[in-house]
């Protein structure tokens, strides 16, 4: 029974992994962009992406998550999920990467904006352009920064991917819940957290080594 | 002719004119120093000069070349780019890169201008100019590793690196313990002899009179008075300046 109950559960986390890391894949790069919209000096551009930003943050996941897989249907009458489970896990996909990338791109504003002007000034004085300012001087420090901050939230990832349940999106406590009403026991359930816990502990981990890696300076 | 020719420099933010219209000469190889109390517009000036703000008003000509006028801002962001080259900035506060060691922060800007060409080159004048700042055992060491008064000197090693035809200071000991600026007046004296042209804001009186060959007293954004440096310290003509000197005796 351990056995059956622990290759289900990997069946599930596999779900549970391609949700978290195609959502940081596109997450990522989606953020930055947003970042950079959210710190434009076009009001009409920084505006909008603001009021986005402050509607995503500001709202359950979960809610997001049932709005954009039912949203669609019934406030237009599109079918645009389908009805297989490909559909439901590209609506939860869609929801995780707008969520994550709010919260990605306050994190790269935060640590955008806290690098002191003098950094950009001395590249400027030593003639260079505004993309070897970027790229030579400004994107390590602000890496720096913000390595502690996506830690935690990638982190947070982790485990809210178990919200892609309530569209029914199969992943690893669906799996272990799926064990209630076929076997009529509870500890399948439990089990999960080994598996949060073992991810979780790895990706601590891997940050860990890259905040040390980017320790050599201040 | 002056190396660097500044005419009727204006420059406001919002409503306040911070300056009201700066002109001077300098000549190649002569230091000037720029002293007067804080809100002068001393730095205002150099940033002007370093083209980190846009003056609203004047001229700034290198070797009888105009290179900026009032009339015609430059926006272009390359022309801009090569426009300051002709000038270096030493900062109050150093703003060395974090991320790189003192060779690095010497080399980065030129090795980036080069194109990788000349490397062997780039890295060994890097080397001699920290050497000359006293530097040459520090070379390996990060911003963070490095006393203030080393980080300065190698913010000046820096901007020396890309032989500006005017080397601009502002204030560069004000952010050192007093301990510290000794040893990088050492350094900035030891460019006066060597005939580098500059421009230093300082609150340092002695250093301003003996260091450099002209001197200029800046007030509420004009220049009250002008003229060799050792005259306009010892015997100012201005009684605003003989206020401000005395001021600073106390
Ligand atoms: N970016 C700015 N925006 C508005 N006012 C400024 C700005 N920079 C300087 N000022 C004002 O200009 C005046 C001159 O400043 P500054 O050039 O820094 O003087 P100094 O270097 O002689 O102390 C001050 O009153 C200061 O408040
Ligand atoms: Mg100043």
């Amino acid at each position: 029974m351990f056995l059956t109950v622990t290759l289900s559960l990997l069946e599930g986390f596999l779900g549970t992994l391609k949700l978290f890391i195609l959502t940081l894949v596109l997450a990522l790069p989606l953020g930055l962009f947003i970042s950079f919209g959210s710190m434009s000096k076009l009001a009409v551009i920084r505006g909008p992406v603001r009021f986005v930003i402050w509607i995503i943050r500001g709202t359950p996941l979960m809610l997001q998550l049932l709005i954009i897989y039912y949203g669609p249907g019934i406030f237009m009458g599109l079918n645009v999920w389908g009805s297989d489970t490909t559909g439901r896990f590209t609506a939860a996909l869609v929801a995780f990467v707008i969520n994550y990338a709010c919260y990605f791109s306050e994190i790269f504003r935060g640590g955008i904006q806290s690098i002191p002007v003098g950094q950009y000034e001395a590249g400027a004085v030593l003639g260079m352009t505004r993309r070897q300012i970027f790229n030579k001087i400004i994107l390590l420090q602000v890496i720096k920064r913000i390595v502690p901050p996506i830690s935690n939230e990638v982190i947070t990832l982790v485990k809210d991917t178990s919200l892609a349940r309530v569209i029914a999106v199969y992943e690893i406590i669906w799996n272990g819940q799926a064990f209630i009403k076929s076997s009529g026991i509870i500890w399948p359930l439990f089990y999960t957290g080994a598996f949060y816990l073992i991810f979780s502990g790895l990706l601590t981990f891997v940050f860990g080594y890259i905040e040390k890696k980017l320790s050599y300076f201040r | 002719m002056p190396i660097l020719e500044v005419r009727d420099l204006k420059k406001n933010f919002d409503k306040t004119e911070v300056l009201k219209g700066i002109s001077f000469d300098l000549e190649e190889g002569e230091a000037i120093s720029i002293i007067g109390s804080s809100g002068s517009g001393k730095t205002t000036l150099l940033r002007c000069l370093n083209f980190l703000e846009t003056a609203d008003e004047g001229t700034i000509s290198v070797r009888g070349e105009c290179l900026f006028d009032g009339a015609h801002p430059v926006t272009d962001a390359e022309k801009l780019r090569r426009m300051r080259l002709h000038f270096g900035l030493v900062f109050q506060q150093f703003n060395l890169f974090p991320q790189y060691t003192a060779l690095e922060n010497v080399t980065l800007a030129p090795l980036l201008a080069s194109g990788g060409a000349d490397r062997g080159a780039i890295i060994d004048n890097g080397k001699q100019l920290l050497d000359q700042m006293g530097l040459y055992d520090r070379m390996d060491n990060y911003p963070h590793q490095l006393s203030g008064g080393q980080q300065q000197r190698v913010a000046i090693a820096r901007a020396l690196a890309l032989k500006p035809d005017i080397l601009c200071f502002d204030e560069p000991t004000s952010a050192l313990d007093p301990e510290l600026t000794g040893e990088v007046l050492k350094v900035i004296r030891n460019l006066a002899e060597k005939k580098t042209t500059m421009i230093i804001v300082t609150h340092e009186m002695a250093f301003a009179r003996d260091v450099a060959d002209k001197a200029i007293f800046m007030d509420g954004g004009v220049i009250l008075e002008q003229g060799p440096a050792k005259e306009l310290i010892n015997n100012p003509r201005q009684e605003r300046t003989r206020q401000f000197l005395s001021g600073l005796a106390k």
